[in-house]
């Protein structure tokens, strides 16, 4: 590997900052070892290497429109059907909620909202503005992106509760018409809706977003 | 510099590829990326007896954990249980195999392949490192530790059996047993597990 001529991308605190690129390294994405660019695979774990997966933003969003899609449809549709006494109620994960409030179970009301509202739609918001940040480079401190990034990754998985719950619930209660607890539509779409938006986060390469925006908002 | 010295005094951030220089660091203490504030690396503890222990610990647990029943109630003279896995066959016969699937996957299957992918992994580094095909078979692995660590939802699964014990003790009265309490021991087990568990540190035994 011959040396090349090396330009910091930015100097803060008269330290030049370096990225891999430019530097000709980059990480193995499986082991994370850090490769010489010329290299084709990883040498330790034998994996592909790439500097950067441009397609990763096309296909994040596409994920995350199908997810959307879907998360409209597991809102309108009932979660649950529940037989009490011959009468059958549907229950859709917002009426789900309000049930609990009604029945004064505040603090498992919070819990079950966290989990089936607001996670779900504060990560398809959040990957949304995250994305169109990448593609149309907006003017947004990319710090925060970056921290609202690694929160939703974490908080992504807790959605799941829902559906353990639902699980449990009908395998428990199923005193024909006495009292039944069934799964209805929505709850497939829920689960798809968790792992779409998973993967559209799992699959987007982070480091585009710092390349693009490098050489206008880098202040904040 | 030859590429050896290059992996070993420099990281590359993941999330924004930033080069950062690699320093010793006082334990407990995580280097965060400078620009983006990722984590890149910490002290690597990462005993490898402790991770046998909690590895078998685990094993042992698993078990009751999925056969006596997590959740018990009792309606009218009439009396219920479950497992995890019934739960998720239970949905499956409803016609939501999805939803079967997603929820035996993240709290039976994925927890029972990431506990014998660990121990595996233990008993390799411990014992049969220098063997080509064990090191092969150590390598993929490891390249599967970050899927199967992700799989794991044991600690959402314990907190959705509280919250639908108090939903259905409403109408019904809610028994937990020895199930419940395994269960409620593997999570705890496997939250020490995967914090001893160091997979920079597992990847680094293959180098030397």
């Amino acid at each position: 590997m011959t040396k090349q001529v090396l330009s910091p991308i930015a100097v803060t605190d008269a330290k030049p900052l370096y990225t891999g690129i430019s530097l000709g390294l980059c990480f193995c994405k499986v082991c994370r070892k850090v490769n010489y660019v010329s290299h084709s695979h990883c040498t330790r774990c034998h994996s592909t290497l790439a500097t950067r997966n441009y397609a990763s933003v096309q296909q994040s969003w596409a994920l995350l429109i199908t997810a959307f899609a879907l998360l409209i449809l597991a809102n309108i549709y009932p979660i649950t059907l529940i037989t009490n006494r011959g009468v059958v109620t549907n229950d859709t994960i917002f009426s789900g909620t309000v049930h609990l409030v009604k029945t004064d179970m505040i603090p498992i009301a919070i819990i079950v909202f966290t989990a089936s509202v607001l996670v779900p739609w504060l990560k398809i918001i959040g990957l949304a503005i995250y994305l169109t940040a990448i593609s149309f480079n907006l003017p947004v401190s990319k710090k925060k992106l970056m921290v609202g990034f690694h929160v939703i990754e974490w908080i992504g998985r807790w959605s799941m509760l829902d559906l353990f719950v639902i699980s449990i619930t009908v395998a428990l209660v199923n005193m024909g018409q006495l009292l039944d607890a069934k799964p209805a539509p929505a709850a497939t779409a829920f689960a798809l809706v968790i792992l779409l938006t998973q993967l559209a986060a799992k699959v987007l390469d982070t480091r585009l977003l710092w390349d693009r925006m490098e050489t206008e908002h880098d202040s904040k | 510099m030859t590429e050896t010295e290059v992996s070993q005094c420099q990281v590359l951030c993941r999330s924004c590829d930033l080069v950062v220089q690699k320093r010793a660091l006082p334990s407990r203490v995580r280097a965060l990326c400078p620009r983006c504030h990722t984590a890149l690396y910490d002290t690597p503890y990462c005993s490898i007896n402790g991770m046998l222990a909690l590895c078998i610990a685990a094993i042992l647990l698993f078990l009751p954990a999925n056969t006596l029943s997590v959740i018990e109630i009792h309606f009218f003279g009439s009396i219920r249980n479950t497992t995890a896995m019934h739960a998720a066959i239970a949905v499956a016969q409803e016609g939501y195999w999805i939803v079967g699937l997603a929820v035996a996957i993240s709290a039976v299957i994925a927890p029972l392949l990431l506990i014998s992918s660990i121990f595996i992994q233990v008993c390799i580094a411990k014992l049969g490192l220098q063997n080509p095909f064990w090191r092969q078979i150590y390598t993929l692995l490891l390249k599967r530790q970050e899927l199967l660590s992700q799989l794991t939802m044991l600690e959402i699964y314990v907190l959705s059996f509280l919250v639908s014990a108090f939903q259905l003790s409403d109408f019904s009265d809610v028994h937990m047993g020895m199930g419940t309490f395994c269960f409620t021991m593997l999570f705890i087990v496997m939250i020490f597990l995967q914090r001893e568990y160091n997979l920079e540190h597992m990847w680094s035994l293959l180098d030397d």
